[in-house]
């Protein structure tokens, strides 16, 4: 009987203990957070990119890859979601490049030539060893902008209404998530990218 | 201590919601999207612009894989309801309480998100500074039964007023009540986009509630997507594509409201630019995410109840007309 007690003491405070070890753990907690959901394969793509390289999403199989789209004239909206992925990618470290690549599709090709794309790239202080801005025929961007989830029409003057969409993709190729806007929170946006090298 | 405390509880939290989701082993096997059932979508049309985001979702639609995207008139009150009810619309984003009362009498309407609040606007003579002040006063509206007629009642209701005998209704299914009301016909009228932004550039009355703003109207959402309840049944993946199309469709609102009313514009669904830029930057469209839609119908059933409008409990609504496993799926795999 005293036995059995002291066993069973022994495993509320065994039980007791690891509650309290993994609560003032923080990267423990971040492993028990849900998965993030495997919404579908990710549409395909093959485009160039600021350098004049062909570029298609195949290759960054076995990566974690976040795609998002831009366009360089944008002076409103766009300077907030660069400069955010940014900072996200020096947050990154090591895995940036190795691990993690970023891909930035211009909404506006006709503008948006490779030389454009990588000046602007540079002004931003992208890392071309993961991240590649990628242009292509009007074509070619209006299918992979659909295919993707994104809204962009161009008015007769020039300008382009264009919705944002930043999705991250698996090493897999399948899409996991998509943020919506620009001002979504770049902690969990590193997290959500780190959370899949971990899977 | 405390700081312990509460990383402790969110650990528990994050470890029930993790179990919730099957944390014991994320499936290697992805199925392909489905495609939609039908590349057909009517959704309705009206003289409010407050529902911006269903003007505005056209190219998003295309995206999900709908190439007819049609547009059905509709009233802005009961008669779109029933029109969602019969199957005439597929979907559209509508006044809560408009949906409520026709779901309590057994039309075939699914309410399946919230996506944003505000859009009305009580506008009155300088004499009546609140909605108690409105005993004995007259109040125009289309009829009874519209969007304005129930939304006044309730707010009647809600401070202890009876809307049917305190209330003089003047109905003007003719004339606008605006116009009466900006022709001193009528003490107080209730609106939406683009109408009291026009009469407050005519500098015409005082808005007594704004429900973009005022609570407890601005913690709820105005507008929900629902859809016909045969048509959801039927059609699952092109109902989450609708939503996810009307969700972005929200996001762009917000960040581009110039565009929006461009499009609202360039689409023939206002000729009035500047209104429709206003609407879009003061009715909160950011919403979608924060609030509990269930919130929502507990409340509009409770104050429909008070006004004497319906009978049924909120949970009996609930349980019988909301369908949210598809916002639920789109609140994990779109952030922002």
């Amino acid at each position: 009987m005293r036995a059995a007690l002291i066993l069973a003491l022994a495993v509320l405070v065994t039980a007791a203990c690891l509650l309290l070890a993994l609560s003032r753990d923080a990267p423990q907690h971040a492993s028990l957070e849900p998965p993030l959901p495997k919404i579908a394969p990710a549409p395909e793509f093959a485009l160039t990119s600021q350098d004049g390289a062909p570029v298609t999403l195949a290759d960054y199989r076995g990566k974690v890859v976040a795609v998002t789209f831009i366009l360089t004239m944008c002076t409103t909206t766009c300077p907030i979601l660069t400069p955010m992925m940014s900072f996200v990618q020096d947050q990154l470290g090591r895995d940036f490049g190795a691990k993690i690549s970023f891909v930035s599709i211009t909404i506006d090709p006709e503008r948006d030539t490779a030389d454009v794309l990588q000046q602007y790239a540079q002004s931003f202080g992208a890392n071309f060893a993961g991240w590649s801005f990628l242009t292509g025929t009007p074509e070619a961007i209006r299918d992979v902008a659909q295919r993707y989830g994104v809204y962009a029409s161009k008015a007769a003057n020039g300008d382009v209404e264009h919705t944002f969409l930043t999705s991250i993709v698996d090493p897999h190729g399948i899409l996991r998530v998509q943020y919506l806007g620009m001002r979504f929170d770049p902690e969990e946006f590193r997290r959500d990218l780190l959370s899949l090298l971990k899977e | 201590m405390m700081y312990t405390m509460q990383d402790r509880r969110r650990f528990l939290a994050t470890l029930s919601s993790a179990v919730a989701a099957g944390l014991i082993g994320p499936s290697n096997s992805v199925a392909q999207e489905a495609p939609p059932e039908t590349t057909t979508i009517r959704l309705a049309r009206n003289r409010s612009i407050c529902i911006a985001p269903q003007y505005v979702v056209g190219g998003l639609l295309q995206a999900e894989g709908f190439t007819d995207i049609r547009y059905v008139m509709t009233d802005a009150g009961m008669g779109q309801s029933k029109m969602l009810a019969s199957g005439e619309i597929d979907f559209t984003l509508h006044f809560s309480p408009i949906l409520l009362i026709p779901i309590e009498a057994g039309e075939k309407i699914s309410i399946i998100a919230g996506v944003h609040v505000g859009c009305f606007e009580l506008l009155a003579i300088e004499r009546i500074r609140s909605i108690a002040d409105l005993k004995g006063k007259t109040v125009g509206v289309p009829d009874l039964g519209t969007s304005s007629h129930v939304f006044v009642s309730s707010m009647a209701a809600h401070v202890g007023l009876d809307p049917a005998k305190d209330i003089n209704w003047v109905r003007s299914p003719s004339i606008s009540p605006m116009e009466l009301f900006a022709d001193g016909k009528i003490d107080a009228w209730l609106g939406f986009p683009p109408e009291p932004q026009e009469l407050r550039a005519r500098k015409i009355g005082h808005v007594v509630v704004n429900s973009s703003v005022d609570r407890p109207w601005s913690q709820y959402y105005c507008c929900m997507l629902a859809g016909n309840r045969d048509f959801i049944r039927r059609n699952p993946a092109a109902t989450k594509r609708v939503l996810r199309a009307i969700l972005k469709a929200t996001d762009f609102c917000v960040s581009d409201p110039a565009g929006a009313a461009r499009r609202m514009v360039d689409g023939g669904f206002t000729t009035q630019y500047d209104y429709a830029l206003q609407t879009l930057k003061e009715v909160p469209y950011n919403k979608w995410r924060e609030y509990d839609p269930e919130d929502t119908i507990r409340f509009w059933a409770l104050r429909l109840r008070e006004a004497g409008m319906i009978k049924s409990n909120p949970n009996k609504i609930i349980a019988e007309a909301t369908d949210w496993r598809f916002l639920n799926q789109l609140k994990r795999e779109l952030k922002g």
